[in-house]
């Protein structure tokens, strides 16, 4: 009961990470830009101010754009496989759907942060900021969350 | 007495609505550099279309507070810049007999970029709100921001859709086959004799469980 407890707790978490981290505009911050996935922020005379990203994204940006949004989907169809393979599965078998689809969003994840890392921004002054880091944690956890799912097995009484 | 103030204000209304004269241009427009664009404005009017009808074209550059006249179609005769920043670049490709003023700019240039209003007239009908559309002049056809995001997200899940639906079908499939097979071989059976039929009994059907 505590591990089931656990395992969807930490699957919850996963999915709040991976849309915290798609969805908040922090990949790359400077002193006065956070910027990226879908717009920009300024700080402009100490007001901060959103605008569309510059030179309309590219083809890496949408890119990077839709891996984040597919490692979301895969993540939270998951968690509702899992729960249903919950009550469906026959005793003693894996949860090998759910795992397929945390591993695909585990993938997703691992793709978009790595062409966002090596295409854009190459040059810049500025660093990585929280929804980037987020991104690559919510990878690992991912990853971790599907190496389970794979393994357990429902528990045969 | 009700009736009558009802019919009265009804009047009043219809009688509005049949004398505004309603014009369409687009909203937007996207051109490249050195191209033509045809910038179509028709308008709808309860009257017919009266022989007086007049279109005119009035341009405002971006970034600026004055426009200036650029055409202007009146008493069956078109009058085209020919002075002004759309020097012999203009064409007047429409046809007044069936309400349509659209005019033809070619070889754009930056300096295009702007807001073109079309205002149309047709006597009687004459009150009516002038129509905008703006045009944009790019030097590449950007690639809107989304298509490929959506396109990708699209075709991973129909994939996935896709994978699915061949899974269950196949097992579905499977169980089927796997039943016909039991019952050829209950069959064959059958007729090799009684003792082989004694040791053998038909396995349980079982009905695959949904995962």
């Amino acid at each position: 009961m505590l591990v089931l407890g656990g395992i969807i707790f930490l699957h919850v978490s996963t999915i709040i990470l991976l849309l915290v981290a798609t969805i908040d505009n922090a990949w790359w911050v400077t002193d006065t830009v956070s910027t990226d996935l879908w717009g920009t922020w300024e700080l402009k005379s100490s007001e901060w101010r959103y605008s569309n990203l510059k030179t309309s994204p590219n083809e890496f940006h949408q890119s990077v754009q839709a891996s984040a949004v597919l490692a979301c989907i895969f993540s939270i169809l998951a968690l509702f496989v899992f729960v249903a393979q919950l009550f469906t599965l026959p005793k003693g078998q894996r949860f090998t759907f759910t795992g397929i689809l945390q591993l695909i969003s585990c993938l997703c994840v691992m793709i978009a942060a790595s062409v966002y890392t090596a295409e854009l921004h190459a040059g810049d002054n500025g660093s990585y900021g929280h929804a980037y880091i987020l991104a690559w944690i919510s990878f690992v956890l991912t990853f971790l969350l599907a190496l389970t799912y794979l393994i357990l097995r429902k528990k045969s009484e | 007495m009700l009736a009558v103030l009802v019919s009265i204000v009804s009047l009043g209304i219809v009688a509005q609505q049949c004398q505004a004269i309603v014009i369409y241009t687009g909203w937007e427009r996207h051109a490249l550099v050195g191209s033509d664009i045809r910038l179509s404005c028709s308008f709808f009017s309860w009257r017919w279309t009266s022989e007086d009808v007049t279109f005119s074209w009035t341009y405002r550059p971006d970034g600026s507070r004055d426009s200036i006249s650029i055409f202007h179609y009146t008493g069956g005769e078109a009058y085209l810049d020919n002075k002004g920043p759309f020097k012999d670049r203009l064409e007047f490709v429409g046809n007044p007999g069936r309400r349509d003023g659209s005019i033809l700019i070619k070889n754009l240039d930056f300096n295009d970029n702007g807001t073109f209003t079309c205002d149309a007239k047709n006597p009687p009908d004459i009150v009516g709100r002038p129509s905008s559309v703006r045009l944009l002049v790019f030097e590449k056809v950007p690639i809107q921001a989304g298509v490929i995001t959506g396109a990708i997200i699209g075709v991973v899940l129909g994939l996935l859709v896709l994978v699915v639906v061949i899974y269950y079908l196949m097992r579905f499939l499977v169980a089927r086959r796997v039943f016909s097979l039991n019952v050829s071989k209950h069959g064959k059976k059958k007729k090799e004799g009684s003792q082989q039929r004694q040791l053998w009994t038909p396995p349980p059907l079982t009905c695959y469980p949904l995962p």
